[in-house]
């Protein structure tokens, strides 16, 4: 069995959560990158140069304005989506803001240093050659909280944020009887760590397992745990959940909670995305005419996008506690297929709701385990 | 590409029913290319749903310092954001989280791109919302006026103090110099 932990000390088979212990260092989490400051110019510095043209750094002084306003427009004129916001976006970090619109008054009029405008030409130069914003300037918000981005781990998008929100209307509707009887949620996926920290923040109480099947997932949940200080109640593991079913279930029993925000695109779909979530989801620029797109596992949910959906499903029974639900984000194809799915091939399970995201989408489904599992044995008798 | 008008045939129809309804909007959104209007009454999701009146209570007493505002009701607002027309979710990845908030009724409009959370900026929108409405139910008794008064007369007061402090230093300092200069001067 190859199986890769990240941490691994002595998992009680009647406690969910035993000792946590890295067993990579915090520093070691760096390591995907090489030299991080380095990193980024190496890998797109001199094709950015070659295939989008900077405009040269201004002879004498600019203002913030004159700034966004000059790289707004070259960023239109370059195809660069979103020209304005990214501009934007980055001036604001620059200046310590999170918005422009959050900035001290005045701020934007104001004569930019020597130095920010340097820093302003260099990180809108790899804006230019697509990379999401929120790479550029290496963190985005998620919720209450700030995150540290970076390729080619998935940014969390704000539909997510809302699958959060159900999460926590139900532990807050149902808080753990009695003192040590603590809810416990397992998330597949977690990527930057968005969900699993975002529970963590809300709800002091709440114990986390969280799994990716990529190293440079779990290296920036793991760093984004250490920032924010949530790490105590947080437990982050290195497995596959398709190839490495026993592990997740030895791991974990009883949760309350099963989230996830799985790869849910229609492979047919992937090819036609926009460039910046082709190249970079990715964390492999176009550097050739041919595309050559190496790791889709973040999005590319397999044919009908249910691939690793379909895993959780089948997994979740024999994970969950008794009434313990399922939360997922799915494509708005979705729902309508899981729930016939899950009636015929997932004993013990059963479908709760679907819900919309903000913008009227079928976006989630909330799953719910119907009696105590005996057959979770049977499961793992069959398996070896 | 393919997506994209996959995606507008889907939603289509979830938009026409909703046109008629911000229709009045439009005209507000005209500097803003890009205002994609998704829905007339999209609900904040049900932790902020202002009707179980307890939480968004405490939601709004923290901040406020225990100001008795008005409960939104969801149905009484519409939403728009700019999210382009693609398919949203794990397919999309757009940088834009303004929000701007209606509250039909009134007519009062709230925009909201203080943070770059979607989810923050429709929570601030609404507590916004809520100020507003107290305003323009109450006028000069909302406590938001009130309390903003106060506020202002603090601030008056304390530069008003300032600025004494400043205008007795100066004397200070003149009268010293003028008890030194002689010495100065015969030095
Ligand atoms: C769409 S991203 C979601 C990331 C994060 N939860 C969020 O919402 O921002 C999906 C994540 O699932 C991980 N993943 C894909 N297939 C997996 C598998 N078989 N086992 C474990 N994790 C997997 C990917 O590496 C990726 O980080």
């Amino acid at each position: 069995m190859e199986t890769v932990l990240l941490c691994c000390k002595t998992v009680g088979t009647d406690s969910v959560f035993t000792e946590t212990m890295w067993r990579r260092s915090v520093g070691a989490a760096h390591t995907w990158f090489g030299c991080r400051s380095a990193g980024p110019k190496r890998i797109w510095g001199p094709h950015a140069v070659r295939t989008c043209s900077t405009p040269a750094l201004p002879p004498g002084r600019i203002t913030a304005l004159q700034a966004v306003d000059l790289w707004r427009r070259h960023f239109e004129e370059r195809g660069v989506t979103e020209p304005g916001h990214s501009s934007r976006y980055i001036i604001a970090h620059l200046l310590g803001a999170k918005t422009v619109e959050s900035l001290e008054h005045g701020k934007l009029t104001e004569f930019l240093s020597q130095e920010k405008t340097e820093q302003m030409w260099r990180l809108c130069t790899r804006r230019l050659s697509r990379m999401p914003v929120q790479y550029v300037i290496e963190e985005w918000d998620f919720r209450d909280l700030t995150l540290k981005m970076r390729p080619p781990v998935f940014i969390p998008r704000p539909e997510t944020e809302e699958l959060v929100e159900l999460v926590l209307r139900d532990l807050m509707k149902n808080p753990g009887t009695g003192g040590d009887s603590q809810h416990a949620c397992l998330e597949v996926g977690c990527g930057s760590g968005a969900i699993s920290l975002s529970l963590l923040k809300s709800l002091p109480q709440l114990k986390v397992i969280a799994l990716d099947q990529s190293q440079a997932a779990v290296d920036l949940t793991v760093e984004n745990a250490l920032r924010l200080g949530l790490q105590d109640r947080l437990q982050v593991y290195h497995i596959d959940v398709m190839k490495d079913a026993e592990t997740v279930l030895s791991l974990c029993r009883h949760v309350s909670v099963l989230v996830s925000n799985p790869p849910y695109l229609f492979s047919e779909d992937v090819v036609s995305l926009e460039p910046e979530v082709l190249r970079w989801i990715h964390g492999v620029i176009i550097l050739s005419a041919a595309p050559r797109f190496e790791d889709h596992s973040a999005l590319d949910g397999g044919e009908d996008g249910l691939n690793v959906i379909r895993q959780i499903l089948t997994l979740a029974p024999h994970i969950l506690s008794n009434h313990g639900r399922v939360y997922l984000e799915v494509d708005p194809r979705h729902p309508v297929l899981i729930r016939p799915w899950v009636e015929a091939h997932v004993e013990g399970l059963h479908y709760v709701a679907t819900q919309h995201d903000f913008t009227g989408r079928p976006r989630f489904c909330i799953l719910q385990k119907e009696k105590s599992h005996k057959d979770r044995e049977l499961y793992l008798g069959l398996r070896n | 590409m393919l997506i994209q008008s996959a995606a507008k045939t889907l939603y289509f129809g979830s938009l026409l029913r909703k046109m008629s309804r911000v229709f009045s909007m439009i005209s507000y959104m005209n500097s803003v290319s890009n205002w994609v209007i998704w829905r007339g009454s999209p609900r904040m999701s049900p932790l902020l749903n202002p009707l179980p009146a307890g939480l968004t209570y405490i939601l709004a007493a923290g901040k406020k310092d225990l100001m008795d505002l008005p409960v939104l009701n969801e149905d009484d607002l519409e939403e728009q954001f700019v999210r382009g027309t693609g398919p949203g979710g794990q397919a999309t990845n757009k940088t834009s989280n303004c929000v701007v908030l209606r509250h039909i009724p009134t007519g009062i409009v709230v925009k909201c791109h203080q943070t770059r959370s979607v989810d923050i900026n429709r929570k601030r929108a609404r507590d916004i919302m809520r100020e507003k409405l107290d305003v323009a139910y109450k006028g000069e008794l909302s406590e938001v006026i009130i309390k903003k008064k106060e506020s202002v007369l603090r601030k008056q007061e304390k530069r008003r103090k300032a600025n004494e402090n400043l205008e007795r230093k100066k004397q200070f300092k003149e009268v010293l110099a003028a008890d030194l200069n002689p010495e100065k001067d015969t030095a």
